[in-house]
């Protein structure tokens, strides 16, 4: 086990877009990125039994961290992005723990994989800890810092009104109860 | 230079209840993956986006402050998002160019 105490930079970083897509057929999810806007095969397309369109196109980046001390890389290419809670499920775990770090001046953010991989795979605790230690380490924690849960925690996706933290709908000024669920 | 001082120096008008701290660089970006990947702590950041997402991307970078250009109307949903996270929320007229201009000229941003 490495006795590095990890300084973390970031590396490898890759603009591009976070594609979400749902089949007609079946009314799966799946995510994934892309460095291109129009992928190749289009906005439908029919993959065996299932029909997919594409739902949303959101531009954002992926990335993996270096430690500047020991050159250690952690690759996130499992990262599809960050959450931030809205708070609109009372007995979600998110929003549970969200107001139990609140009170610590601590700010919640949450880890998505890209789906439907993630679900049964979820980004490992050790790497969202990664994460959560490099936003830490780029702040002065002495006024806040940040934590960082999987997204398997959430009550339930079907339901989630939460904003991911990348570029698109930044114009909607639709409050959240009036917003359709993200899955 | 504090954003207190910014506020006064530059008539920057504060929409959101924050304590005041040092600025430290200033970025200049619309796009939120780009903050992300490039924003710095302490530094001010200067948009014309007002979604409410700006704030915690602004959060998770330790933002100084989100200073709003170009007169754009910011939604009260974000500036109370923006006062519960402790982020100043300031907002000018002037356009993104004139600000910057004004910034370089008192210091920030030069190394």
């Amino acid at each position: 086990m490495s006795e590095c105490q990890h300084k973390w930079e970031m590396t490898n970083i890759q603009f591009g877009f976070m594609v979400f897509e749902k089949c007609s057929h079946c009314n799966g999810l799946r995510t994934y990125f892309s460095v291109e806007d129009n992928p190749i095969l289009g906005d439908k397309y029919r993959e065996g039994d299932c029909f997919w369109s594409r739902v949303e196109n959101a531009q954002s980046f992926q990335f993996d961290l270096r430690c500047k001390k020991c050159n250690h890389l952690e690759k996130f290419e499992d990262l599809m992005g960050l959450l931030h809670c809205t708070g609109c499920l009372p007995d979600c775990e998110v929003e549970i723990q969200r107001k139990k770090y609140e009170a610590q001046r601590t700010w919640v953010l949450v880890a998505f994989g890209f789906l439907p991989k993630a679900k049964t795979e979820p980004i490992p605790p050790h790497k969202l800890k990664i994460l959560e230690d490099y936003f830490n380490q780029r702040r002065d924690t002495s006024r806040s810092r940040i934590a960082i849960l999987s997204f398997n925690l959430i009550e339930d996706l079907s339901l989630c009104k939460g904003d991911f933290i990348h570029d698109v709908g930044m114009l909607s000024l639709e409050p959240p109860e009036e917003r359709k669920p993200l899955f | 230079m504090t954003t207190r001082e910014l506020v006064e120096k530059i008539r920057l008008k504060p929409l959101s209840k924050f304590e005041p701290r040092e600025v430290d660089g200033v970025f200049v970006s619309d796009m939120l993956s780009d903050v992300m990947a490039h924003a710095k702590s302490g530094n001010l950041w200067l948009t014309v986006q007002t979604h409410k997402s700006i704030v915690p991307a602004a959060n998770l970078v330790d933002v100084s402050a989100i200073v709003i250009t170009s007169g754009k109307q910011v939604p009260q949903e974000t500036v109370d998002l923006a006062s519960k996270y402790n982020i100043a929320i300031l907002s000018t007229e002037l356009s993104t160019f004139e600000l910057v201009g004004k910034l370089y000229g008192l210091g920030l941003g030069t190394k």
